[in-house]
């Protein structure tokens, strides 16, 4: 504009010039003797050469001004509705806009920055060095690289993702994709990007990371495959894991797209594939343990569980089936039940055994026995006779007596299943004391009862009743030589079990001692002669037998406590 | 008192007692005894030809644990038709078994009516006597 007015102006210039000099020339020649009146004329003309020339130039001017106000306008309400749009979008977006002067290094960021990382904008810092601050310490050059990079213009486009630090200090992963404005020489002077907040989608990624890596790491194979039959097999293969791979034998290349038909093998069971059909044809879950056949043909035990996998419209999608190799376990299940048939056996000859043995022990004694009988009838004149005969029946009957208490013993553990019926405790009681009635009338122990709680228990008569038989002959046996007897005998109910304990105030067994063997055979604790050491193993056998359980509390001179539990039902 | 009981064990000195326990119960006027199941039987299959005037026993004792044939197959050979004449005779297993087992078998032979443990006494004659009611 400036240059127009000084080229008009000196244009201007010049034409007066000439105009002066061509009408001074003009009036020379035509009116040469009066000059008064010449330089009126003279100024008169020229005022109106002047005068029509400027109008020429201000008519101009003033077209090409309407023109440009035109054009500003037209401009004007451009940039208007374009920083309206702006606005509009950048209110619209959850992306944060920012807006980076790169020359003078100033950086403006839209209210995205407080939505999306919590930051106020007073908060926010004014340059470049604040964003580059925000961002995750692991990030930072790699992003820096990438970004120089791209405003020396060595790259087209650029975006990155790094993680951006929030207001309360957490991290979000970004995506940010930027373009730059240049100059007319071509130099980076604004940069505008878009942020977008990618947290979601990259938890969800590295989520689903973590889930493959529990399938390509698993020792269980996997396969899917499709959802439907293929002309009757079972579906197309569409993905195996890499276990089955090194189970199998197979490579993903050789299997995908191929059904699993190519597993079964000669010694297959043609009913588990049935099975798997029946199944994926009800679209329902199967578990079958089958034989699959290796690519070298070999066979291998397999625990199969197939599911049916839905999509988002509830479809089914695929199957996914995990199987383990079992070969082992199969095997040892197989030793496990050779050596169960085994022991068995050997338990069942062992109790043969037994039984027979016993069985020709007793045969000579029971002649023994009664041959004894028959003398008794006999009278014996001789005196030494008498005597002999004497120590000869009682041996036989020690001896008798010894085997009949192992016979008793080889019975109870041969006989895990005994009738039980329901007794009155109280008359279970009075059978063993009619039965200990010399004893107890020997030492008249003091006895108290508390059966208060519980009056039936639903037991085996004989097994209870040589029980407390033998517990009650042991209180009596081993009582204190200083103290007179008590025995406290009670029961409760706990829950559905009957507690019955059953205290003295005997001499005590020695627990620290004999804790592991108080209930063993042959285990004899006191140098009493008509102790055998078979009581409480035959007690503790019986209460086993009966589904109960038993336990002892003992001090030295103070006195024993037996507990015996039983299921009440 | 019964006339003719049969004894089968294979042991002597339990036949012996037998005997003598018997005698002295006055249980019985006469006593057989047979050493083995096979003998037993043998001495049924005379009975069965001879003379029907020889009494036929009333009630055995049976031993289980016998060489050549035991107890149980005793039970089974004399259980068939072929000594159904003899099937009013009572068998009473007298034995030292300790195996449960073999009283529950003793039960599937209803000529079986008592399984009682060695040795033979007065008592258990006794018992015997108010039992079968002679």
């Amino acid at each position: 504009m400036k240059n127009n007015t000084n080229k008009i102006t000196i244009l201007y210039i010049i034409v007066s010039i000439i105009l002066a000099i061509l009408y001074r020339e003009f009036f020379k020649i035509i009116i040469p003797s009066n000059p008064l009146a010449f330089s009126f004329i003279n100024d008169l003309l020229f005022i109106v050469v002047s005068g029509i020339l400027l109008r020429f130039v201000l008519h101009k001017n003033n077209i090409k001004n309407s023109e440009i106000y035109r054009k500003l306008k037209n401009t004007n309400n451009e940039i208007k509705e374009s920083n309206e749009r702006y606005d509009i979008v950048s209110k619209a977006t959850s992306d944060i806009i920012w807006d980076w002067k790169i020359l003078e290094d100033t950086m403006t960021w839209n209210k995205g920055i407080e939505a999306v990382f919590g930051y106020k904008q007073e908060e926010v810092g004014k340059g470049s060095k604040w964003w580059f601050d925000n961002i995750h310490p692991e990030d930072t050059i790699k992003m820096s690289i990438k970004l120089y990079s791209f405003i020396e213009q060595k790259t087209e486009k650029w975006q990155d993702q790094y993680r951006f630090k929030c207001a309360d200090g957490t991290y979000k992963y970004v995506l940010d994709r930027g373009f730059i404005l240049k100059d007319e020489t071509g130099k980076s002077v604004r940069m505008i990007g878009a942020i977008q907040d990618i947290t979601k989608q990259k938890e969800e990624e590295q989520r689903l990371k973590l889930l493959e890596t529990v399938i390509t790491h698993t020792k269980d194979s996997i396969i899917i495959t499709e959802a439907n039959l293929n002309e009757g097999k079972i579906p197309d293969i569409v993905y195996i894991n890499p276990a089955f791979s090194v189970i199998s034998g197979y490579t993903s290349d050789e299997i995908i797209g191929k059904s699993p038909e190519i597993f079964i093998g000669p010694n297959s069971n043609p009913e588990d594939h049935n099975t798997l059909i029946k199944a994926i044809k009800n679209k329902q879950e199967c578990h079958i343990e089958t034989l699959s056949y290796k690519k070298n043909n070999e066979p291998y035990w397999v625990n199969f569980n197939m599911l049916p996998v839905y999509n988002s419209d509830g479809e089914l999608s695929h199957w996914v089936s995990i199987q383990r190799d079992v070969t082992e376990e199969k095997k040892q299940e197989v030793e496990k039940e050779q050596l169960i048939k085994e022991l068995t056996q050997n338990n069942k000859d062992l109790q043969q055994f037994s039984y027979i043995t016993s069985h020709n022990l007793r045969a000579p004694l029971s002649n023994l026995t009664g041959l004894l009988n028959l003398i008794k009838d006999i009278p014996i004149e001789n005196q030494e006779l008498k005597e002999i005969i004497d120590g000869f029946n009682k041996s036989t009957h020690l001896l008798n007596e010894t085997i009949n208490d192992l016979v008793r013993v080889i019975i109870i553990k041969d006989n895990p299943s005994i009738e039980k019926q329901s007794l009155l405790l109280k008359d279970i009681f009075e059978d063993v004391f009619s039965q200990l009635d010399f004893l107890i009338g020997l030492h008249k122990p003091i006895i108290k009862f508390d059966f208060e709680e519980v009056t039936f228990l639903n037991t085996n008569k004989s097994y209870l009743e040589s029980i407390l038989l033998n517990l009650l002959t042991n209180s009596i046996k081993y009582k204190s030589e200083t103290r007179k007897l008590k025995i406290n005998i009670a029961a409760h109910q706990l829950e559905d079990s009957v507690v019955l304990t059953f205290k003295d105030n005997g001499i005590g067994i020695d627990l620290e001692r004999n804790k592991d063997k108080i209930f063993g055979l042959y285990q004899r604790f006191h140098d009493y002669p008509d102790s055998k050491g078979l009581g409480l193993y035959l007690v503790k056998s019986q209460v086993e037998t009966m589904g109960g359980t038993i336990s002892i509390e003992s001090k030295v001179n103070i006195g024993t406590t037996f507990t015996l539990t039983f299921k009440n039902k | 008192m019964l006339n003719k009981i049969l004894c089968i064990d294979d042991d002597q000195i339990t036949l012996m007692l037998c005997k003598m326990v018997i005698a002295k119960a006055t249980f019985s006027n006469e006593i057989v005894t047979a050493k083995n199941g096979e003998d037993a039987l043998n001495f049924f299959d005379t009975l069965k030809t001879s003379d029907k005037t020889i009494t036929k026993p009333e009630l055995i004792f049976l031993d289980l644990n016998m060489p050549i044939m035991n107890g149980w197959e005793f039970l089974e050979a004399f259980n068939t038709e072929k000594y159904a004449e003899f099937h009013n005779t009572k068998i009473i297993i007298l034995s030292s078994t300790i195996d449960p087992g073999d009283l529950e078998k003793s039960k599937k032979f209803p000529l079986v009516i008592d399984f009682l443990p060695k040795p033979i006494s007065k008592e258990m004659l006794e018992y015997l006597k108010d039992k079968i009611q002679f």
